[in-house]
């Protein structure tokens, strides 16, 4: 590994960059979502108030750590640099500039499919090892979650990957230059994605580990400042991120049409597209979970299991067969 | 206390409002402040659902025996630096309970008050005016006036209410 590795990885267009790209995502979401309600958002931090995240963020990097007493202090302590880890380390292998990515191998899915699983996990201990009412019950529900969304959005990643006859999120990406958007091909695969990442995310219609007006902050009661701040940021890092992946899986991520043989213009132009497909699925996101009122754990457990895991197994059957 | 910390605070504000014994008159007026028409995101206020996340607790009603422990714990869980804002003229004295047995007589009888809020129930320009106050912007300033602070005082309202 060399230097320009290193920077690639935590600069551009690796760490610092994502972290940039969240708070740039939660400041559309809550512009968006206020727009959608008639209101005008934040309005004041920054031109447009578009600095509201960050100021969050370093609000909450300076306030008092409060560890519960009954807490399991190594892992409350320890556990949120870990959870911000998993998404972060997912956006590696993502293809930003260019067709490839910083760093990818031929089985880039499976490791994909470890940092979602880990991220729920790591989400899971978090809240346990805060030892809080609200906190478990949120925990039950976000296991129960889990267990409903995990086959649908496995099998709708795995059917991309099948019609590119690749494990690996640049190849996915090359198989789909010249406007051969896996989105055509595998259409409910797509739907299956998004309708499941909402519930990854915690966004509502499935914001049932953190519903607001039942259990207070859901698994994220008991943390303050610091903590918090790495937890939200790590919230808004897997919005990018799971906005990245749908992007990169269905829309073609960077691929699109050559315009100059400038490497570095075409890198630009790579970047461009990137960045427009990401956007797209956000706001598409963000107006799903404004529009939308939260459904019952076991409605959500119901919709998963009867609807969507036959309709991503449908929709892998087709693409085996049209292959 | 560096740049970034004071302007970090100044612009993110997270609320939690607790019913200490109101009669909710106050809670609707809260309420009505993240409405549009007023919306109090524009300031970089939210409301957020445990106290271990906010920096302002606003409490409303004039806490009585039942609830005077429950809001002292409140402000315990609360991490510093926090706020205490007291809306209402029940949590400013007892309101139109004065001098009943049975009432509290003022929230900072309780906790340490940083900023009252007068009115029964006061309106939601008059919460925003607290909350600005409190942060040290005053709202006649430049920045607010560019941010349309002005626009939900206009005589426009005044005229719907004759």
């Amino acid at each position: 590994m060399d230097a320009l590795e290193v920077v690639e990885i935590l600069v551009f267009p690796g760490l610092t960059f994502f972290v940039w790209l969240a708070f740039v995502f939660e400041w559309l979401d809550r512009k968006t979502t206020a727009r959608m309600q008639g209101r005008i958002g934040p309005m004041l931090a920054g031109p447009r108030g578009i600095l509201q995240p960050v100021a969050d963020f370093f609000k909450l990097t300076s306030k008092e750590e409060i560890v519960p007493q009954f807490s399991d202090k190594l892992v409350f302590e320890w556990g949120p640099p870990f959870f911000f880890a998993a998404p972060a380390i997912g956006t590696i292998f993502i293809p930003v500039v260019g067709l490839n990515a910083i760093v990818s191998s031929p089985y880039d899915l499976l490791f994909i499919l470890f940092v979602l699983a880990f991220s729920t996990l790591m989400a899971g201990m978090l809240g346990y090892a805060s030892a809080g009412r609200f906190s478990t019950i949120s925990i039950g529900r976000l296991v129960l979650q889990y267990a409903s969304f995990e086959i649908p959005l496995l099998l709708a990643i795995v059917s991309p990957a099948v019609a590119a006859g690749n494990l690996s999120i640049s190849g996915i990406v090359q198989a789909q230059s010249n406007f051969h958007w896996f989105v055509f091909v595998v259409p409910i695969g797509f739907a299956v994605f998004i309708v499941s990442s909402l519930a990854e995310l915690e966004k509502p219609p499935f914001d049932i580990p953190d519903a607001k007006t039942e259990i207070a902050a859901g698994w994220m009661t008991e943390f303050s400042a610091r903590p918090l701040a790495y937890v939200k940021l790590t919230e808004s890092l897997s919005y990018v991120f799971l906005s990245a992946l749908a992007a990169s899986l269905f829309l073609g991520g960077t691929a699109g049409p050559v315009l100059t043989n400038v490497t570095i213009l075409q890198d630009g132009i790579y970047l461009a597209y990137f960045l427009i497909k990401v956007f797209a699925i956000g706001f598409a996101i963000f107006a799903i979970k404004t529009a939308l009122a939260r459904v019952r754990i076991n409605q959500a457990a119901n919709l998963f299991w009867t609807v969507l895991t036959p309709l991503s197994l449908l929709q892998l059957g087709i693409v085996i067969l049209l292959r | 206390m560096s740049y970034l910390t004071r302007w970090s605070r100044k612009r993110s504000i997270w609320v939690f409002p607790v019913n200490a014994a109101s009669c909710n008159g106050c809670d609707i007026e809260i309420l009505a402040s993240l409405t549009p028409r007023y919306d109090a995101e524009r300031l970089g206020v939210e409301v957020v659902a445990s106290p271990r996340h906010a920096d302002v607790l606003l409490v409303t009603g004039t806490a009585n025996s039942m609830t005077r422990g429950i809001l002292k714990k409140i402000y315990e869980q609360m991490p510093e630096p926090r706020l205490v804002v007291a809306v209402g003229a029940c949590a400013l004295g007892a309101g139109v309970m004065r001098g009943c047995y049975n009432v509290g007589h003022g929230v900072d009888k309780v906790i340490p008050v940083n900023l009252f809020i007068p009115g029964c129930p006061p309106r939601p320009e008059a919460i925003l005016f607290g909350i600005l106050k409190l942060v040290g912007e005053h709202p006649r300033g430049q920045v607010v006036a560019k941010e349309q602070i002005g626009k939900v005082s206009t005589t426009e309202h005044e005229e719907g209410e004759k």
